[in-house]
């Protein structure tokens, strides 16, 4: 029984992180339609500038992690409004520019802190204990704060005027900037606030786990699998599949482990998808 | 009528070039070495100490006028081409060596690449010095396929013995990648383990896997006294130990499958974290290669990477440039790989050592020199231990 507690909380905090990563790879496609393949490198890029602030800076890591979020939004925004606006409705040109996008990103990573992973830890270590069952303090705090963010992304989206212009665009953009809304102002916020997500995410988990140049590509593929499994574009759909495939890997590792476990992700991935093509809550948000 | 005249010059210029004795005798030999790694990419570390080490044996040679072969003495020239750690990369660079005539090639590093680049290797004859753990990666099928290093069959056994001494354990889990790069060496280390009576566990995962924590749990669920991290790559070996000592196991980690001590515990946390930690080291660090890293400095003008690769591979060009040398050809390859396999294994630098293989890749063509193995006790690095040359038995 302690296993399959110890396995559902393994689960939940995976869960939690996939959540917030794939938060910001399903609004940029929801909103602007562009499946971002340089989230992966922002997620590390935001690892990197929260390592950059505390190790070279003295900066405390609370603030590093500020710093790493707007500066990663920072760049999503300048992205968006220099190179991606003016391509945004041809979708191979917005898939190659994101692919060279995180390539620029990845070799000027490597340039700036060589292609060796840096020390950077989390500042707090220690395990919480809940009756038989330690949870290390540091997953604890992550998984707050993902709570708290999937929260206000949510408020945004869905309780904003803000997220109302977002989501007008999202479905019939003639219409909603007949109606006055304005893409060239929504759409770089989008991007901005997707990049945020990514670089916030990258700032809290690599000194968990670890930080090198090429971090953001196995993320990359977890926050694709758990988007298209949640329905690409779905708010509420990403965060139940972040749930969901952190929870089936946790069980699948830890009971099956080896290749037959990482097969059993897939397996069941597949399974759902034969029966709801479009995901769990596909094209809840996307109509345009 | 400028135009001329500078015609004029740039000729006559030339034609002093092309006077110097120097020169001539070079352009009469050529030696053309490839060298195949990946110079770019996650696995550039070991690329480019690699590279590295083959430019300073070439630095050497031609620092002396050339290599002597026959009546010659041949300017030894390095074409490199990036493999970027992948099969195609290797095939790809081996027919663009193939089409400049290259017979010799040093290289490449890594399973992908070298199950890449032997097929196109064969078909042109050409001479390999390889590194990989695969266990295919030389055998009787690539008479011409040399392995610069011998692989866990050579050296696992004689570490795990010093492991067993020092932490007394009885039982290992053993954790790879679930790919060639880890499912060929993982058994291999496993049997050394049992060998000693220790108790093994393999476990694999997804190369690429980011968090190590359902593994971790798996793991700790066999409660093992020991594990050992194998062929993991450093970025992936690092989490695994930082989730492995968050989660309460504190018995020793081995890493019987390369170095990268130093950025595993900069990713875990430091040195205090590793707690009681071992690993195989493929050169012993001592006055000897000191001396190859001044050498080097004097030569090229800059010091080489801080990676021992550089030190092996340099070892492995000076023995594939004496047995081109002693073969008197820069074409027949099969004449330089007969050369090879009788030479006796000597480096100045390195010391002695012999040609092993036979029992595991049925071919007495992988190069056996003195090695080291690493130990970290209680969170403090100790004196490295120098090792006899394995000797796969």
């Amino acid at each position: 029984m302690e296993t399959v507690l110890s396995t559902v909380l393994i689960g939940v905090m995976l869960g939690a992180q996939y959540a917030l990563l794939a938060l910001g790879f399903t609004l940029i496609f929801g909103i602007l339609g562009v499946v971002n393949f340089a989230h992966g490198s922002l997620y590390m890029l935001g690892g990197y500038l929260a390592y950059a602030a505390v190790a070279k800076a003295g900066v405390p890591y609370p603030a590093a992690v500020v710093f790493a979020t707007l500066g990663t939004a920072a760049l999503g925004y300048l992205f968006e409004v220099w190179i991606l606006q003016r391509v945004v409705d041809d979708h191979l040109a917005t898939l190659i520019l994101t692919l060279g996008f995180s390539q620029v990103i990845i070799t000027g990573v490597t340039m700036v802190f060589g292609h060796e992973a840096p020390r950077f830890t989390f500042p707090i270590v220690g395990n919480v204990a809940v009756g038989s069952l330690f949870i290390p303090q540091d997953k604890l705090i992550v998984f707050a704060i993902s709570a708290v963010v999937i929260c206000a992304v949510y408020w945004l989206v869905y309780r904003t005027g803000f997220g109302r212009a977002m989501r007008a665009l999202s479905i019939d953009r003639a219409v909603a900037i007949t109606l006055g809304m304005n893409a060239r102002i929504i759409f770089p916020l989008t991007v901005a606030l997707s990049a945020g997500l990514a670089g916030l995410t990258g700032s809290l988990i690599t000194p968990i786990l670890s930080l090198s140049p090429h971090a953001g590509e196995s993320v990359l593929i977890t926050a694709f699998v758990v988007v298209i499994l949640g329905g690409l574009g779905s708010v509420a759909g990403a965060t139940a599949a972040a749930f969901l495939v952190g929870i089936i890997e946790a069980f699948s590792g830890v009971y099956i482990g080896g290749s037959l476990g990482t097969l059993g992700l897939f397996v069941l991935v597949i399974a759902i998808l034969m029966f709801r093509p479009s995901g769990l809550f596909g094209a809840s948000m996307r109509g345009a | 009528m400028l135009i001329r005249k500078r015609m004029a010059a740039a000729l006559v210029a030339i034609g002093a070039v092309l006077g110097a004795p120097g020169v001539v005798a070079a352009q009469e030999c050529e030696l053309k070495l490839g060298v195949v790694g990946p110079f770019s990419g996650g696995a550039a570390q070991w690329g480019i100490a690699m590279r590295t080490g083959v430019e300073f044996a070439v630095l050497e040679v031609n620092s002396k006028g050339g290599l002597p072969v026959g009546d010659k003495k041949c300017h030894v020239q390095t074409i490199e081409v990036d493999a970027k750690y992948s099969a195609q990369g290797a095939a790809s660079a081996a027919n663009r060596l193939a089409s400049e005539k290259v017979r010799f090639v040093m290289g490449p590093v890594g399973s992908p690449e070298v199950s890449g680049i032997k097929p196109v290797a064969t078909r042109y004859h050409m001479l390999l010095m390889l590194n990989s753990y695969a266990k295919n990666a030389i055998g009787p099928e690539w008479p011409l396929a040399f392995h610069v290093s011998p692989g866990p069959s050579g050296w696992a056994a004689p570490l795990v013995e010093v492991a067993k001494e020092k932490f007394g354990m009885e039982n290992v889990v053993i954790i790879a990648p679930n790919d060639q790069g880890g499912t060929d060496i993982a058994p291999v280390v496993a049997k050394a383990y049992e060998q000693q009576g220790i108790e093994s566990t393999e476990e694999y995962f997804k190369r690429g896997t980011a968090n190590f924590s359902p593994l971790v749990a798996r793991v700790l669920d066999i409660n093992p006294d020991a594990v050992d991290l194998v062929s993991t790559p450093t970025v992936e070996a690092g989490t695994l130990v930082k989730q492995l000592r968050q989660a309460g196991f504190e018995g020793p980690i081995g890493k019987l499958g390369g170095p990268g001590t130093e950025e595993i515990a900069r990713i875990a946390g430091g040195m205090n974290v590793l707690g009681n930690y071992y690993w195989f080291e493929p050169v012993l660090i001592d006055e000897q290669t000191e001396k190859m890293t001044q050498r080097y400095t004097e030569l090229a003008g800059s010091e080489p990477p801080d990676h021992t690769f550089f030190y092996l591979w340099a070892a492995g060009t000076r023995m594939v440039l004496k047995a081109i040398s002693e073969a008197g050809t820069i074409e027949d390859t099969e004449l330089v790989a007969q050369t090879l396999r009788e030479l006796p294994v000597k480096d100045k630098n390195l010391g002695d050592g012999l040609w092993i293989g036979q029992k595991f890749f049925g071919i007495n063509q992988e190069l056996s020199l003195p090695f080291g193995m690493g130990i970290i006790e209680d969170g403090v690095q100790q004196p490295m231990i120098r090792m006899p040359a394995a000797t796969g038995n």
